[in-house]
């Protein structure tokens, strides 16, 4: 049915009766000639009568028709039937695409961009509200796009109670700490707008349109360009009128140390400056079980620049340690979210190294182990464990071991040699000393394998040899690289200990080598004679580090009858110690990852046995009360089993308790996850910025502080401009018919006969 | 005395007095004039010969030609007589439309002093019949200057009014003037064209020579009307209520070909037919068609 805004208006209609009103007039008002040429207005009369009656009455319908279309016009038309559909779409449907990315927390005078977006949602609402009924409306937040989530608000009717309806979610609607783009929402809204393919859809994309996301939109425009084609009208409300400065916790990772109990550890936090000014004296404060107490100032950082910083921390008791960094109040920081960045550490009473000893006396374990675990009040944290090479083909699992090192090794089988490799290639770290029992044939063909092995060089196929002693030659005998190991935990070689090293047999590496120029294998300590003693290369995700030469030094004769053989004087200097102790810190990568995970991520765990996944809840942070069930349980391959969580929407420590057995002990596992710190970034586009961008889109823009709703389509299809044009065409063909019915002026032409003269 | 001035324009009768009214054919007059008579008499214009016959004047006798045959032939000649010319003037309830200075009546009246002015000064006689349905006044034919008053004064009393029969009007004209003469019809027409061209050819059949002014006003020419019009017929009962506009162009088409064919009616019976619009100056528009006419005379 037509129907018009402006009801009232539709008074109007009686204007209709105008025409028959003057017509009736103009009877009354003609005027009275005497003729006498009565003869002919006859003949004239008789002959066009009907089609004279026929066109005036025509041009009187035309005239009312046009009168009733102006007011129509004015009134506001809008079809509500299958013709309005046929034309357009009879219901209104207004999507708003609300972005609740943290950086929507861009705070500035008392107000937030989120809290100008959610005025922009109510805005639209009321006005929409006021408009009439035969409206929708659907409210999606990016981050529930990204979650799949049914949108709070789907297709709602605008009826009575909408307005009440939509400021209650409004109000309980709050930004969330997840950095959703906004491509997952517009994929979720051409889902929308395939389901209302018959309806007129309006969207709103209320954002801060960062530069991160906008600056180069690639598919995001195609996206857009797509509404374009759909014929949807698209605005862009800008919640923020300008970038504002931000520091954030980029990153929170163990830099160096081991990680044991009373055993001073390193945290390295990387902290950046998004703003355009630089950020001074930037206070980082460490919140832990005994409180929150400043542990490093960075003085200066300059816009755009990530300064780390490494502070110590020391935990006295063994177990699951949480902690968070934050920054202190400062001029340049408009987010908090990203000021805070949660870890769990676990600190274990001692951290486990295998020394793997092929001699029989296990003199160079001894030497080893001496080395990573002094005693006495000296704590390293480290807990060598001697074994022979047989434990390694016993399947015993590696991964619990912070490091292992293989020495004087003569022989491995297969089992040994692949549990290796898996255990390196997994990120573990593998340090290999030769001695006397060592074979070249054996290391080229099992260990090194062409490159394929753990093994970073091949050795030349011969016995150990003789470093020449140049008494004259006054350069040390070892000629170390710049290399962590070789360094104290000031980040300085010790160069006074190393160059009173003396080496004096070593196994060469075959003529000609090189490390190829691609590859992470390096030398970092050669021989005075330039022979390579120290390799290192990567494997995987772990590191291997090999010395060609023995621990101990001094070592039976190959075949035990001659004199022991001096290979090193290294295990009787200090440097020696301080080597293994970097060594450890420095072997095993997996350490310094940050284990944390961003928030919204989904959250998995790995279960020990199948029997678990029945006694597993799930903590959020801030809520210890109610556990929360798994959303899915599997198998995570192995035959093991894993449980996931996805509600994981909020920064913090999350928990995982599993109950134990028959009334056991439950076993609590911690987890934390932080928000996306590339979120902190609160650069963003002008308008200009945004349609050089967008060229090619068509959309309207607006600041959300001017956003006024200026829809000017109405619930069903406004046919403003189809009775516009109806009324044009009205208009010419009563001109036409009026020019046809010889009611407008014309040049009378003067009949030839009538033109006066003599025959 | 005003009232006799009525029809009588001095800058008009001013503008007009150097020409003269001939009839085109012969008429029969009762005075030697400027006309040609049916009779042979004495004149300077030389005719043709004739074979003697008994009785003939000797005085006619062509005696050079004897001279040369040995026949005896008479000279005869033309004799030139007075024009009797009778203005039969419509006075009909039509005549009386008129917008602008005149109406139909009045320039009619006009032209028929005009004409009998010119018509007494060349010492012709001059008649007058003013007519609706039938003959209102009759004026007889005088040669005399003061007759053009006992014209103007018939002319006067005479207001448009009744219709017009002008098929009986020239039958009885033809009946009280049997002499040969020149008959000048001032009508707008507006009759049953049938009748019309009956009455003149009764009159050419009795040898008058015709002549019909066409007088119609210019609103009946173009049809200018606007607007919504009430039409109510001078001699007809109907009434027409319209858009002018809507009939104009059938209106103007039913004119045209009624004008065309009074013309070729007359043109079929020889008469002289001028339409003649009373927007017209009245001098301009006689000195048109007289000279003109008086072109035609020469000729034959």
């Amino acid at each position: 049915m037509l129907d018009v805004l402006y009801q009232p208006l539709l008074w109007g209609l009686v204007a209709v009766g105008i025409p028959i009103i003057i017509h009736l007039i103009n009877m009354l008002r003609h005027r009275r000639v005497e003729w006498a040429a009565m003869e002919f207005l006859l003949i004239s009369q008789k002959k066009h009568r009907t089609w004279i009656i026929f066109k005036q009455l025509l041009l009187l319908l035309l005239r009312m028709l046009a009168i009733a279309a102006i007011v129509i016009l004015v009134a506001g038309p809008v079809m509500r039937n299958w013709v309005g559909r046929l034309i357009g779409s009879s219901t209104t449907h207004h999507i708003v695409l609300l972005d609740d990315s943290f950086s929507m927390s861009d705070r500035w005078a008392d107000k937030t961009a989120f809290g100008e977006a959610k005025e922009v949602v109510k805005k639209i609402g009321e006005a929409a509200f006021r408009r009439g009924q035969d409206q929708e409306f659907t409210l999606l937040r990016f981050s529930g796009a990204v979650r799949h989530e049914r949108p709070a608000l789907l297709q709602e009717k605008i009826k009575t109670g909408f307005d009440a309806r939509l400021k209650q979610e409004l109000d309980a609607m709050t930004v969330s700490e997840t950095a959703p783009g906004p491509g997952q929402a517009l994929e979720a809204l051409g889902e929308i707008l395939d389901e209302s393919e018959d309806q007129r859809c309006i969207v709103y994309i209320i954002s801060d349109f960062r530069s991160r996301e906008w600056e180069d939109p690639g598919e995001l425009k195609d996206q857009l360009a797509e509404l374009d084609r759909a014929e949807t009208e698209l605005h862009l409300v800008h919640c923020v009128e300008e970038a504002r400065p931000n520091l954030a916790i980029t990153s929170l990772a163990p830099a160096g140390g081991i990680r044991a109990v009373d055993v001073a550890w390193q945290m390295e936090v990387a902290v950046k400056n998004f703003g355009t000014e630089e950020a001074r004296n930037v206070h980082v404060y460490l919140e832990q079980e005994k409180g929150r107490r400043q542990v490093a100032t960075i003085r200066r950082i300059l816009p755009g620049q990530e300064v780390k910083k490494v502070c110590k921390n020391l935990v006295g008791q063994a177990g699951p340690y949480q902690m968070a960094l934050s920054l202190g109040e400062n001029e340049n920081d408009s987010l908090a979210l990203d000021s805070f960045r949660h870890h769990v550490l676990d600190v274990p009473q001692t951290v486990p190294v295998l020394v793997v000893d092929g001699s029989t006396d296990f003199r160079d374990a001894v030497r080893i182990s001496t080395a990573l675990s002094p005693g006495g009040n000296l704590r390293t944290g480290l807990e060598p464990q001697t074994r022979a090479p047989g434990v390694l083909s016993k399947g015993e699992p590696l991964e619990k071991y912070h490091s292992i090192i293989l020495t004087n090794v003569s022989r491995l089988d297969p089992t040994a040699i692949a549990a290796l490799e898996q255990y390196v290639d997994a990120g573990g770290g593998l340090a290999i000393f030769l001695g006397e029992r060592s074979t070249s044939t054996f290391i080229n063909e099992n260990l090194h394998r062409d490159g394929d092995g753990l093994f970073p060089v091949p050795l030349a196929n011969k016995e150990p040899v003789e470093l020449r002693r140049e008494l004259l030659d006054p350069a040390p005998d070892l000629q170390v690289e710049n290399h962590p190991i070789f360094e104290d935990e000031a980040g300085k070689p010790y160069m006074f200990f190393i160059r009173m090293v003396n080496v004096y047999r070593y196994f060469a590496v075959r003529d000609g080598w090189q490390p190829a120029p691609d590859s992470d294998t390096r030398v970092i300590a050669k021989l005075r004679n330039g022979a390579p003693l120290a390799i290192e290369r990567g494997f995987g995700q772990g590191r291997v580090i090999v010395f060609l030469t023995s621990v101990a030094a001094k070592r039976p004769s190959i075949d035990g009858s001659g004199p022991p053989e001096v290979w090193n004087d290294w295990a009787n200097n200090p440097a020696f110690v301080l080597a293994m102790q970097q060594m450890q810190h420095y072997l095993c990568p997996r350490a310094s990852i940050d284990a944390s995970q961003q928030v919204g991520s989904k959250l998995v765990v790995q279960l020990d046995g199948e029997e678990q996944a029945g006694r597993v809840g799930f903590f959020v942070p801030g809520d210890d009360a109610a556990p929360i069930m798994p959303d899915d349980v599997g198998p995570s391959g192995g035959g093991a089993q894993s449980v996931s969580f996805s509600d994981t929407n909020t920064s913090g420590i999350y928990r995982v308790e599993i109950a134990g057995s028959d009334g056991g002990p439950a076993e609590n596992r911690y987890f934390a996850f932080n928000v996306d710190a590339a979120e902190g970034s609160l650069a963003t586009l002008t308008r200009d910025e945004l349609a050089a961008q967008l060229k090619g889109v068509e959309y309207k823009y607006a600041q959300a502080e001017a956003f006024k709703y200026e829809v000017d389509e109405t619930p069903g299809e406004n046919i403003f401009k189809y009775l516009l044009c109806l009324l044009i065409v009205l208009f010419i063909c009563e001109m036409l018919l009026a020019y046809s019915a010889s009611y407008h002026p014309t040049a009378r032409p003067v009949l030839a006969a009538a033109k006066g003269g003599a025959l | 005395m005003a009232q006799s001035k009525r029809f009588f324009y001095p800058e008009a009768i001013k503008r007009i007095s150097r020409l003269e009214l001939r009839a085109r054919h012969v008429v029969e007059g009762f005075l030697s004039g400027m006309h040609r008579s049916p009779y042979f008499g004495q004149s300077v214009e030389f005719l043709q010969h004739r074979e003697y016959t008994w009785g003939d004047d000797l005085r006619y006798v062509d005696w050079k030609v004897w001279a040369k045959q040995d026949r005896y032939y008479v000279k005869q000649f033309e004799e030139d007589t007075n024009l009797r010319c009778t203005l039969l003037c419509d006075v009909s309830g039509s005549m009386r439309y008129g917008k602008g200075a005149m109406n139909k009546f009045e320039y009619g009246c006009t032209i028929a002093v005009s004409l009998a002015y010119l018509l007494l000064r060349q010492q012709d006689a001059v008649g007058c019949v003013s007519f609706d349905e039938s003959a209102r006044m009759t004026v007889p034919l005088r040669t005399k200057r003061n007759h053009l008053d006992s014209i103007v004064q018939a002319l006067d009393v005479s207001e448009p009014r009744e219709k017009t029969d002008l098929y009986q009007i020239l039958r009885n004209a033809t009946e009280s003037y049997p002499r040969r003469g020149m008959m000048v019809l001032i009508s707008d027409l507006l009759v049953d064209r049938a009748g019309l061209f009956k009455g003149l050819k009764m009159l050419r059949s009795r040898g008058h020579d015709v002549m019909v002014f066409h007088v119609l006003d210019d609103d009946e020419l173009d049809f200018p009307f606007t607007g919504p019009t009430r039409f109510e017929g001078l001699e007809l009962p109907d009434v027409l209520r319209c858009n002018p506009r809507a009939l104009r162009e059938g209106y103007l088409a039913a004119l045209n070909a009624y004008l065309e064919e009074v013309r070729r009616g007359c043109a079929r019976n020889y008469v002289d037919y001028a339409l003649i619009r009373t927007s017209q100056p009245l001098d301009a528009a006689l000195t048109a068609y007289l000279n003109n006419r008086l072109g035609m005379h020469h000729k034959n």
